[in-house]
């Protein structure tokens, strides 16, 4: 009764506010083993062709997770 | 050869130690051999938990550095000969653990018993890495609120990478425990909903919790609250721990007591 005089629920609030807190996270976590396979991509490509910098991002879209890879070339 | 469970949160201060103590137990009650690990190294807590304090006489670091027998160390639990304990160092800290050492303890332990769990530090601390390091299977630890859900799914994130197992192209294993639930609260919306929680951390639901003042008492006492038949922890525990063995046992909803001025008050005006 009077529930439609009630705000928002405070659990309905944690729950929209923890969504997104931890898609950011999860997005910008750089986890411990990036730096390693960072160095480790870098020197395979070195192998063929001149190679400036690797940037890895992780990219969540609904339930698929993906790794982007951008290899940056050395003129 | 036994299985290798460590018990992880993000934050510390959700129940982790409690949750050693008692699945150990309850594991031990299904008539298989435990051992409980206390890896928080500089904050021994389980003996505490266990009541076995005053039986200690070496530790986890004393073990790995070859200065005490694995057999010298273990303490058996007063309350059930198939669970043993080993206590974490109180005098040292958490950077005198070493991968090699850990790897050769866990080996060792894994012979000897059916279920070896180890009470990690939380997951923000250092040492929490070495402690999920040779873990077959985690048991993540959250209570029903916003920081501690948010950190547990980081710790699931250093889990993830730094997992022996993962490393080697396998899965580890991971339960989520939710503790602390206050039926009450959820139930007039300001506590988040399991539900919700497995949403947002996606980890399979091992059991709930709720919140019971004979935790504290059980604490009280150094007998964990699983040897108390009448509390509702107890009993949650008691269910986890089944589980654990391989048991089919449903998960209940809790719904809240009940009772007491405000009780009434709201059960005249449903």
């Amino acid at each position: 009764m009077f529930g439609f005089l009630k705000k928002k629920s405070s659990a309905n609030t944690a729950k929209d506010r923890l969504t997104i807190a931890i898609m950011s996270d999860r997005e910008s976590t750089h986890y411990p083993f990036m730096d390693e396979m960072k160095a480790e991509i870098i020197e395979v490509v070195k192998k063929y062709i001149g190679v400036k910098s690797v940037d890895i991002k992780k990219e969540v879209v609904d339930d698929v997770e993906a790794l982007s890879i951008d290899v940056q070339l050395d003129k | 050869m036994g299985i290798v469970i460590a018990v992880i949160s993000g934050k510390g201060g959700v129940g982790k130690t409690t949750t050693t103590a008692n699945i150990g137990l309850g594991i031990a009650m299904n008539d298989k051999k435990a051992v409980v690990v206390d890896f928080d190294i500089g904050q021994r807590n389980l003996d505490m938990i266990l009541g076995l304090e005053n039986r200690v006489v070496y530790d986890i670091v004393q073990v790995m550095d070859g200065e005490a027998k694995m057999k010298q160390a273990l303490i058996k639990s007063k309350v059930n000969e198939n669970l043993m304990f080993l206590a974490a160092s109180q005098t040292k800290d958490k950077t005198v653990l070493d991968s090699e050492k850990i790897k050769k303890l866990v080996e060792e332990l894994k012979e000897e018993f059916d279920f070896v769990i180890l009470d990690a530090p939380a997951g923000i601390e250092s040492g929490y890495e070495h402690t999920i390091e040779f873990a077959d299977a985690a048991i993540i630890v959250v209570n029903p609120e916003v920081s501690s859900i948010r950190d547990a799914d980081r710790a699931i994130g250093i889990l993830d990478s730094k997992s022996q197992k993962v490393k080697d192209g396998e899965d580890v294993q991971k339960h989520l425990i939710i503790n602390r639930v206050n039926p009450a609260m959820v139930e007039s919306g300001e506590m988040l909903k399991c539900d919700d929680i497995l949403d947002i951390l996606n980890v399979p639901l091992l059991g709930k919790v709720p919140e019971d003042r004979a935790i504290i008492e059980a604490s009280n006492q150094g007998k964990p609250v699983i040897t108390d038949n009448n509390s509702e922890a107890g009993k949650a525990y008691k269910r986890i721990a089944d589980r654990l063995c391989g048991k089919d046992v449903k998960i209940p909803e809790f719904v809240a007591k009940k009772g007491g001025i405000l009780g009434l008050f709201k059960g005249m005006f449903k």
